[in-house]
């Protein structure tokens, strides 16, 4: 079998595990959903019994798996109780607010980590290459919502210039389109910059470490040799054989955000993925956390199956090597 | 070999161009993405104003369940839906009845009577009749749809003998007036839906007769609502009033400082001091019509397993006695609240019981020794806890949401004062929803003795005084209470319509509530707000809060400031 069906045959496999431990584990949970209906209006036995058929609750554990496999394939994810909606357009929303923040600042952080990490490690040792380390390192042990808080008083409140919460302004009339979408990125600031701040280190040091490996490989010896100028000689060949790990680690980075910058998003009231994970954790809405989960796990698989597909593309000893 | 080492070649030159070109692809989306964030300089949008006037912004902690007013159960939601829908009569600033849709009410015997205002048109442009109100009433009633079928539930009719007049008939006389809590909706949209769509119905679109229409509703972000130009009323000041959603206090705080936000309906304490004394800021510590309680296990029921010596009134008269409720206030709570009695806070006026001095069950370690001991729990094992005569310990489980800090505290400040009287109180903290179905258990309560609270969805004594109703066993009753004096003082006051009357039951109810100990209710919460007195005058302070009460008024009065 060739490499792709094999590959797509693994990562069909690890979202079907995923997503059965991910049923069991939220139906051994303790506890009753339909509490959480009964608890805001006064219910008799029959309508409980309806209510427990109407949302695939009645019969054995088996059954309810069947019943809820059949379901996701049909796209439905069940009716949330919590936010009066069906979960898939809750996910849907929260899931396009998290990826404008992603986007945004996955590729602030991975380019400035890169130019950093490169700035110091071609210049290994120097105090230049210390600084940099260092100041990415206090950045990065500083507790994110700490962070969030600096900046929010700095910005929103001392100077008073950016917005601190949503995605948009309240009751805003915006004359063009253009204006909209920059009312959107005032309040993209300054997530964006919080989570820069905290996360940059992560690809500094990453791609510093790999490219101090790469410069000290006997290509480099012999381009240096050959008389190239430095610029070259760092950024032809050492930065491009040293980018592979940070590949690797941005997809981890991304998958990871998926699940939402969940101390971002509540600083800001960001309305993304890791806000409606972190309601719903306090409303007890299993239906929109599970649905969280899975979107969160197969983004992760898929993300993993991209960077290898991506790899061997990017580097061919990986498939000479098979 | 050869075609081999071609087939290497050539992929190796394309993925060498691929790289190239991702790596520049990168720079360029890079630069897209990073620039609009960089131009952070150019000026915030203008807020829609109408004629030139300001949006009242308003900070929410939590965000509304669904426009729809039958199915909705938060503060949120009712609060914004009274702006955008009239009710046949309000509360005003004072909390006391005013005209609302209905320009006239007059109650006599089991009937109530409705003279209805002209002139009135819904936001659709269309005319508003006296078949809205009817259609209302007969809906909520049919089909007990949603948090206000509670108060129709002795009708048994309505109709509408002239286009200005509604009756609506009662089996007994009603001391609440429905009419002040039932918005009322177009019979035009809201009939063609059979009982099940309507509780389906999202209402994304709400169209009412109120002093707002609807405006824009950003699920999980924020909610606005502008002023209707032709409603009946005064008009408002504010051109609109939005409500932004923040996930975090402190952020809220500062929100309220830079000026996002004009007002916050409810400030934590440790927030609430922070605030205190801060530049353009007004504080305001009103009363409240909430309060936190203890609740004891009660139930009769043989299948309890709640401790059976919790049902000796004696024993639940020294956990009152034991209990230091000012010690409460001022450590768990920071001073902001105040001590508790009975069921109905100060915020109810006439109708809130104070304990006459040779009654108070407050703080007295002395008298709670002495009702042990005249009750036979005299002897004390080694470590100090009293016995029964047949050698049952007085010791009990006590359980508090973990979340809930005031809760914790107040467990924690109760079982110390417990001890000193040889109770021994073993505290638990659960998470809300635990707690939730341990204590509504109905098939076999199995606790003993709980912390938690309850807040007042209407400014009248029935809701809260109908908690411990044996009716409302599987209900709202959380301690299994269930006296059937208590039961019928209370449909005594439901149906006097003479106040002096109603207050005297209401009193005697609340005195044998307090002194049978199934709740012992340490204190009333403060209503804590907050707001920018720059940006809006003309707030008045009434108990139960400026907004967020169950008064619109203060949204109605409110003037922009400089």
């Amino acid at each position: 079998m060739g490499y792709l069906p094999r590959k797509s045959l693994q990562v069909l496999g690890s979202i079907f595990a995923v997503t059965t431990f991910n049923f069991f584990l939220f139906h051994i949970i303790p506890g009753d959903p339909l509490r959480l209906i009964a608890r805001t209006q006064k219910l008799d036995a029959e309508q409980v019994a309806a209510l427990r058929i109407e949302y695939g609750l009645d019969g054995s554990l088996f059954s309810q798996y069947l019943t809820y496999i059949g379901n996701l394939l049909h796209g439905d994810l069940g009716y949330s109780f919590a936010l009066h909606e069906q979960v898939s357009t809750a996910l849907m929303r929260a899931l396009g607010h998290t990826a404008l923040l992603l986007a945004t600042s996955t590729v602030i952080v991975v380019l400035f980590g890169i130019f950093l990490g490169v700035f110091a490690g071609s210049r290994q040792g120097s105090k230049a290459d210390s600084r940099t380390i260092i100041g990415a390192l206090v950045f990065w042990s500083m507790p994110t919502f700490w962070v969030g808080m600096l900046l929010v008083f700095t910005f929103g409140v001392w100077w008073g210039v950016l917005p601190i919460s949503g995605i948009t302004t309240p009751n805003a009339v915006y004359e063009t389109y253009f204006s909209y979408l920059m009312d959107i990125a005032r309040h993209l600031v300054l997530p964006t910059l919080t989570l820069a701040l905290v996360d940059i280190a992560f690809f500094v040091l990453i791609t510093r470490t790999s490219l101090v490996e790469v410069m000290s490989e006997d290509f480099m010896l012999t381009a240096r040799g050959k008389g190239l100028p430095r610029r070259t000689l760092v950024w032809r060949h050492g930065v491009r054989n040293a980018l592979l790990p940070v590949m690797t680690a941005s997809a981890l980075y991304i998958s990871g955000l998926v699940g939402g910058a969940i101390q971002v998003e509540v600083v800001y009231s960001w309305p993304g993925m890791g806000l409606l994970m972190y309601n719903s954790v306090l409303a007890r809405d299993y239906a929109v956390l599970e649905a969280a989960f899975l979107v969160s796990s197969v983004v992760v698989i898929l993300a993993n199956f991209a960077t290898d597909v991506l790899y061997r593309r990017l580097d061919p000893r990986v498939v000479v090597a098979q | 070999m050869v075609s081999m080492t071609t087939g290497n070649n050539e992929s190796l030159a394309k993925s060498t161009i691929d790289r190239r070109s991702f790596l520049r692809g990168a720079a360029v989306l890079g630069a897209v993405v990073t620039i609009p964030g960089l131009m952070t300089a150019c000026a915030p949008p203008t807020t829609s104003g109408g004629t030139g006037t300001k949006l009242l912004k308003v900070g929410w902690k939590s965000d509304l369940d669904t426009f729809n007013p039958f199915t909705t159960v938060t503060t949120e939601a009712i609060e914004i839906l009274s702006l955008m829908y009239d009710n046949l009569m309000h509360y005003g600033v004072d909390l006391k009845p005013e005209p609302g849709l209905a320009a006239e009410t007059k109650a006599e015997g089991n009937t109530i009577t409705y003279t209805l205002r002209e002139g009135v048109t819904w936001h659709d442009g269309s005319a508003f009749t006296a078949d809205d109100v009817v259609f209302t009433f007969d809906l909520i009633s049919k089909n007990e749809l949603g948090i206000n079928a509670q108060y129709l539930t002795d009708m048994t009719g309505v109709t509408s003998p002239d286009p200005k007049t509604v009756v609506v008939e009662f089996s007994r006389p009603q001391a609440f007036d429905p009419g002040l809590v039932i918005p009322i909706v177009p019979k035009s949209i809201w009939s063609v839906m059979s009982a099940d769509e309507i509780s389906k119905f999202a209402n994304d679109a709400p169209v009412g007769t109120g002093p707002f229409k609807f405006g824009s509703w950003n699920k999980g972000q924020n909610a606005t609502i502008d002023r209707n130009d032709s409603w009946w009323g005064t008009k408002p000041d504010a051109a609109g009033v939005s409500w932004t959603l923040y996930t975090n206090d402190d952020l809220q705080a500062q929100a309220l400082k830079s000026g996002e936000i004009d007002i916050i309906p409810q400030v934590p304490p440790t927030v609430f001091t922070g605030l205190e004394g801060a530049d353009g800021i007004k504080t305001v510590n009103l009363d409240s019509f909430s309060f936190h309680h203890i609740g004891i296990n009660v139930s009769a029921d043989p299948n309890s397993k709640g401790n059976p010596l919790l049902l000796d009134k004696s024993i639940r008269q020294a956990l009152s006695c034991a209990l230091d409720r000012n010690q409460i206030v001022q450590i768990a709570y920071a001073g902001l609240a105040k001590p508790g009695s009975s069921l109905l806070p100060p915020s109810f006026g006439d109708f809130h019981y104070e304990p006459a001095a040779g009654d108070v069950l407050d703080n007295n370690p002395d008298k709670a020794n002495k009702l042990l001991d005249d009750a036979g729990y005299s002897t004390k094992n080694s470590d100090g806890i009293r016995q029964s005569s047949d050698g049952k310990l007085l010791q009990f489980r006590l359980i508090a949401i973990s979340t809930t800090t005031v809760d914790v505290r107040t467990a924690q400040l109760f079982a110390e004062s417990a001890s000193k009287v040889g109770i021994k109180l073993e505290v638990a903290t659960l998470d809300s929803d635990t707690l939730g179905s341990t204590v509504y258990n109905t098939d076999g309560p199995d606790w003993d003795i709980f912390v938690w609270g309850w807040d007042s969805g209407v400014n009248d004594p029935n809701y809260l005084l109908g908690v411990p109703l044996s009716s409302q066993i599987g209900g709202n009753n959380d301690v299994f209470y269930a006296d059937p004096d208590y039961d019928a003082m209370y449909e005594k006051q439901a149906g006097e319509l003479d106040k002096a009357a109603r207050v005297e039951t209401v009193i005697a109810m609340q005195k044998k509530f307090y002194e049978d100990c199934a709740y012992i209710i340490p204190v009333y919460l403060d209503k804590l707000q907050a707001y920018r007195e720059a940006s809006w005058t003309g707030f008045q302070e009434t108990p139960g809060g400026i907004i967020f009460n169950f008064t619109r008024d203060n949204f109605l009065n409110a003037k922009a400031g400089s």
